[in-house]
């Protein structure tokens, strides 16, 4: 995070980890349709010709929040890493300075292993920036839900209330989940930023009304909480 | 909060600096054909102020107000105002000029940031008729007649058209901005990552090196402490032999027959340990490279001579035929003597250990032309037709009838203590450091020893030695020692 607090800014930096083909860009291009368009930026894709992700994905969205100490400029930026294994340096320079992470996994049974094997990849790379796990916010997307040979929702719940990070299930490509994903992010690292840095007294905002007005800001007046709570799993809060 | 990481210019939130991402010319160029469309004054300026682009014609009405003090000062203030002036909530804003000229003001946007400002101007609003009193409170020099009269000669522009331009060029602008601002991360991100890499390559081979100067360090320590215990070994059982030798020769008084066997076995054994330290000590020396090799010229005759008569009376006891085939060739050697005869005894007394009796071991030497040293690469292969002559090398081949080695283990038996039949009932005593020491000796004369079978039982041991001239021949194109 970046506090800019004359200028009452707040820069939040929030990465799509995942396998590769697992739908990180295809959230981003989502979330870039379902926003309004006055408080997101242009989406920016560095691809290949192949359409896999070369660098990196960034999606800049900026919006503006009254609150009691005055307005403030929240700028979030969402980024995606390049989910191939030979990208590893690009992988944990993009997840540098990440204020939360969501892995992005394939539902299908298939990718199980690479699924794992990304995740363990997201472990040693905080680690080797001298963070781990523990201290970055994580939520989990099962994308793909849509196509055959995937793990059942039974599964997934089964799965889900095994771990402690919130699970959401998504079909990217028909902008299913790709909401609910995000805000159940943006919550947890709010809280955690909140928690660290005392926004609430600093900028005068709590954090359910910090989320009600990103949700209005980005054409879902009302709906924060019903969009923060699609999940399952994840620290007893809520439910699918 | 916490400080920021050198590349958090491209994977962060930093503001960017218009004049980092867009290049003036073509921003210049732009601006000139918007310039080219309307007649309109275009300037782009950074949000630090600095100015990118200017392309405008000087109306007349602005070169006679510049001519006079007053209204020179007024349109400067006029001129400061435009690049400052806050564009407001909308990021638009028309600011108007004391002449009734007006110059009208768009932010430019990237990321939600406002990273500069297009300024248009001046023009002639539409509902402009006459200048505002501004003009005559300028400087009361100015021929106002005149300055309205060049007024009323700037073309007349409409609010929603002008918009409509300045629109257009944010629009134009602000992707420029983005695409130059993304051509900038990539390359930016691409050098990052290739400064990644290689961090994490040298960090690799940093600790590679450093795993390597362990092991070496290891591997000394263990060739000393084998040197140092083979010698510690050696000092007592030197006592044990001497002793053993004395007893037995009756100095300290007459042994019963038993008494004798008894001291016998002391001493036989006692030299058998002897023989496996000193094999043992050669080997670490070998190893740890201390053993100094004296080359100096030889030929092969002599030694397999000496060796011959040194093993005879080994080999008639045993009841095995001994016998030596040399061509007597002369081929010049750069060699240990001491070493080779080392080798050679090892083989012989090898061979004559396990043939059975009635068998028969050969020791047969031929000069023969040498291959071309190691032809693997073309640098030392080039030349052959030159080289060859003199390319000469020895072969000697140590046969015997006896027990054979199995192909599989034939490769093994140069191993330090390996032995074919290894297990506690073996027939056949020793050390198993005799062919790991041949060996290592026979490397060190830049030779090779491998076994074959010998049909229809039996082995031999094949060692083919340079001539002193082939070794020279081959130096060259080694690696210098110096380097090595």
């Amino acid at each position: 995070m970046q506090l800019n607090f004359a200028a009452r800014e707040v820069a939040i930096k929030l990465v799509y980890y995942g396998p590769a083909l697992s739908g990180k860009t295809t959230n981003l291009k989502a979330l870039h349709e379902l926003t309004r368009t006055d408080s997101r930026g242009r989406l920016m894709t560095l691809e290949t010709k192949d359409d896999r992700t070369l660098f990196f994905d960034m999606l800049p969205l900026v919006f503006k929040a009254e609150t009691e100490g005055g307005a403030m400029n929240l700028r979030v930026k969402v980024f995606t890493v390049p989910g191939q294994v030979v990208h590893a340096s690009t992988r944990r320079l993009v997840l540098q300075g990440a204020d939360a992470v969501a892995f992005i996994a394939d539902s299908q049974v298939a990718e199980t292993e690479n699924n794992a094997a990304s995740f363990l990849d997201l472990r040693t790379n905080l680690k080797e920036l001298g963070r781990s796990m523990r201290d970055v916010p994580l939520v989990i997307q099962f994308n793909k839900r849509d196509l055959p040979n995937v793990r059942s929702d039974a599964e997934i719940d089964d799965l889900a209330r095994r771990g402690k990070e919130p699970v959401f299930k998504a079909s990217a490509v028909h902008g299913q989940g790709v909401m609910e994903s995000f805000f159940g992010l943006l919550e947890r690292a709010w809280r955690k930023l909140d928690a660290e840095h005392d926004l609430t007294r600093k900028l005068g905002i709590q954090p359910d009304e910090f989320l009600a007005k990103a949700a209005s800001s980005l054409g879902y007046e009302g709906k924060a909480r019903m969009l923060c709570d699609a999940h399952v799993g994840g620290s007893g809060k809520g439910g699918a | 909060m916490s400080e920021v990481p050198p590349n958090q210019d491209v994977v962060g939130d930093q503001p960017i600096a218009l004049e980092d991402v867009v290049d003036r010319d073509a921003l210049d160029d732009l601006c000139k054909s918007i310039h080219a469309l309307f007649g309109i004054g275009v300037r782009v300026y950074a949000s630090q102020g600095a100015l990118l682009a200017n392309v405008a014609n000087e109306l007349e009405l602005c070169r006679y107000v510049n001519e006079v003090p007053g209204s020179r000062a007024a349109c400067g203030a006029t001129v400061i105002a435009a690049k400052s002036v806050a564009p407001g909530d909308d990021g638009e804003v028309t600011h108007p000029c004391f002449t009734g000229l007006a110059y009208h003001i768009v932010s430019l946007v990237h990321e939600g940031r406002r990273v500069g400002r297009i300024v248009l101007g001046p023009y002639a609003p539409a509902g402009l008729r006459e200048p505002p009193p501004s003009l005559a409170q300028a400087d009361k020099r100015l021929d106002v007649a005149r300055a309205s009269d060049l007024a009323a000669t700037v073309p007349r522009v409409k609010q929603e058209a002008l918009q409509r331009i300045a629109g257009h060029l944010k629009e134009t602008l602000e992707l420029i901005i983005f695409s130059s601002h993304k051509a900038w991360v990539t390359s930016k991100l691409h050098l990052y990552s290739v400064r990644e890499s290689y961090r994490e390559l040298q960090d690799k081979t940093t600790r590679l090196e450093q795993t390597l100067t362990r092991l070496k360090e290891v591997d000394r320590l263990k060739s000393n402490f084998l040197a140092t215990m083979s010698h510690e070994l050696r000092t007592p059982l030197t006592s044990i032999i001497g002793y053993s030798e004395m007893l037995a020769e009756g100095i300290a008084g007459e042994l019963s027959a038993e008494q004798q066997e008894y001291v016998r076995t002391i001493h036989a054994k006692g030299e058998q340990l002897l023989r496996l330290i000193m094999g043992l000590l050669d080997l670490s020396k070998l190893e740890s490279g201390t053993m100094s090799l004296r080359q100096a010229p030889a030929q092969i005759g002599p030694i397999l001579k000496e060796v011959i008569t040194t093993l005879a009376p080994v080999a008639r006891k045993k009841e095995v035929e001994l016998a030596l085939d040399s061509d007597d060739a002369p081929c010049e050697l750069a060699a240990d003597a001491e070493r080779l005869r080392q080798v050679f005894i090892n083989l012989v007394d090898n061979a004559v250990k396990f043939t059975p009796k009635g068998g028969k071991v050969t020791v047969r030497a031929r000069v023969t032309a040498g291959a071309a040293p190691s032809g693997d690469d073309d640098d030392e292969a080039a030349g052959a037709a030159l080289l060859a002559p003199l390319l000469k090398q020895v072969e000697v081949r140590v046969s015997d009838t006896g027990i054979g080695i199995p192909a599989a283990e034939r490769v093994k038996v140069f191993e330090a203590f390996y032995q074919v039949d290894s297990s506690s009932t073996r027939e056949y005593g020793g050390t198993g450091l005799g062919l790991s020491i041949v060996k290592r000796i026979v490397d060190a004369h830049g030779g090779q020893v491998s076994v074959e079978g010998n049909e229809p039982n039996g082995t031999v041991f094949v060692v083919v030695l340079p001539s002193a001239q082939t070794r020279r021949a081959a130096l060259p194109s080694r690696v210098p020692p110096a380097l090595a």
